[in-house]
């Protein structure tokens, strides 16, 4: 009997190593059978096991997402910053865009209320001095831009042409120093000069030669009076923000708040030039045509 | 010595699968390494050895895969068994044809646990998911089993190779 044993020893032993992982998977199903101690330590020491694996593998995927995979971030991120700044280059010319084209919308009707020969010009640079108000055009000449012919935005009057060449013209602003023109107020007609005070912080004009006996009150809005020679009547000024009482004075003196700001001048129109009629009498005329613009030209 | 280091290897490369597995949350393919170092045992081991080696491996693979049924355990001696079988008809010397033979024995190891189960629970088997991405885990097995050969062979070179023949 253990010579027959030890002779088939190793088919024994493989017949029982088949039959009883059969009988039990046959008996118990596919629910199994309760852990027993083998198995508890089998899974204890395995679950070390998995344990130190899992440890050493987030550790090598925490190094790879932390460092190795890194590698291309500074690139990416250099490459991302350039197309933001790119686009927000794009973002704001559009925004320009939208606001230019409100301009020249508001442009294209003042142009259409007031017909006539009209040269819409573009704002190409500003005095580089301290004590000049003025701007420089992109037309000139050739585009029949001439000295003495006044420069407009929808809001009011800006200034006129001082000089003028083939493909630029200065502009004098109505805040220059120099600068003078005949006023009247929308309300009660009664005329004045307006004169540039030459302000770097502070542009309002100056309100000269208003007549005592004449009705001006703050907050009346000031027109051009048509009579200077250079502007043409009945377009905005600005509102009076400041005027003497009466006085024992002949005139009052006061201060206009100009309707149209020179520092963010862009687009502007040029308007051709007043032909004043000739006088019929020395008494009828109110206007002494003088060099435009200088001062003491014109009387109101 | 052999055979402790064979089951080590077993619930290394188990316990290394399982962790990959979660990491990578693959659901139904897996690397079946267990079959690679059956179809190993096949070739080098002799009859007692190899069966005590099968077993174990098979004891540890469904201790693993959450309970224990005994199937897989059934299935590692008799894939070990099958495995004498067909070595006695080929000669299997090189990583390449060691994972051909691997793969063949994944795939009687799955159809077997499949038929198996399906016999003693039909509602608790999703077959045609496990059938579906068989050829994915037999080609992955082919792979694992080629990339451990020569670990295995470091186990056992083959000096006294058994003779050919079943349960010699």
């Amino acid at each position: 009997m253990l010579s027959l044993i030890k002779r088939y020893r190793d088919l024994i032993l493989v017949a029982g190593l088949l039959l009883f992982p059969f009988f039990t998977f046959v008996t118990r199903g596919p629910s199994g059978r309760k852990p027993m101690l083998v198995d508890r330590a089998v899974l204890s020491v395995s679950s070390y096991v998995q344990g130190a694996f899992g440890w050493v593998l987030d550790g090598t995927v925490s190094v790879w997402r932390g460092y190795v995979a890194l590698r291309g971030v500074e690139a990416e991120n250099r490459g991302l910053r350039e197309e933001n700044q790119a686009l927000k280059m794009k973002a704001q010319e559009q925004a320009g865009l939208i606001v230019e084209n409100e301009r020249l919308c508001a442009l294209s009707t003042y142009a259409d209320k007031h017909p006539g020969l009209k040269v819409v010009a573009r704002v190409v640079g500003v005095d580089p001095s301290s004590t000049r108000h003025f701007v420089r055009i992109n037309r000139g000449e050739s585009d029949g831009v001439t000295a003495g012919m006044a420069v407009v935005t929808p809001d009011g009057v800006a200034g006129y042409v001082e000089r003028a060449t083939s493909g630029w013209a200065d502009v004098i602003l109505i805040t220059d120093a120099t600068h003078r023109m005949g006023v009247r107020t929308e309300r009660t007609r009664a005329r004045a000069i307006a004169a540039g005070t030459g302000g770097k912080t502070d542009l309002e004009l100056r309100l000269d030669y208003a007549l005592r006996k004449d009705d001006y009150q703050e907050g009346d809005v000031i027109v051009t009076s048509g009579t200077d020679g250079v502007y043409p009547a009945d377009l905005q000024v600005g509102t009076i923000s400041r005027v003497e009482a009466r006085g024992s004075a002949m005139f009052r003196a006061g201060s206009i708040h100009p309707a149209v700001d020179p520092t963010k001048l862009e687009e502007v129109l040029v308007l051709p030039k007043v032909v004043v009629p000739a006088p019929a009498s020395a008494k009828d005329s109110q206007v002494t045509p003088g060099t435009p613009g200088t001062a003491g030209a014109g009387v109101p | 010595m052999k055979m402790l280091a064979t089951c080590a290897l077993a619930l290394l490369l188990l316990s290394l699968e399982s962790v990959i597995v979660q990491k990578l949350g693959w659901s139904v393919t897996r690397i079946d390494v267990t079959v690679a170092i059956i179809a190993f045992l096949a070739l080098r081991a002799n009859t007692g050895e190899g069966a005590v080696s099968s077993f174990v491996t098979g004891y540890l693979l469904d201790l693993l895969s959450g309970r224990y049924t005994g199937l897989y355990t059934f299935l590692a001696v008799f894939l070990f068994i099958l495995g004498k079988l067909v070595a006695s008809l080929v000669d299997v010397r090189s990583g390449f044809t060691f994972a051909l033979y691997a793969m063949g024995g994944d795939v009687v190891h799955v159809l077997l646990s499949v038929l198996l189960s399906w016999l003693t629970a039909k509602e608790a088997v999703g077959a045609g998911a496990i059938l579906s991405s068989l050829p994915l885990q037999v080609l992955l097995t082919g792979v694992a089993a080629w990339a451990l050969y020569p670990l295995l062979r470091r186990l056992d070179r083959g000096d006294n190779r058994p003779q050919l023949g079943t349960l010699r």
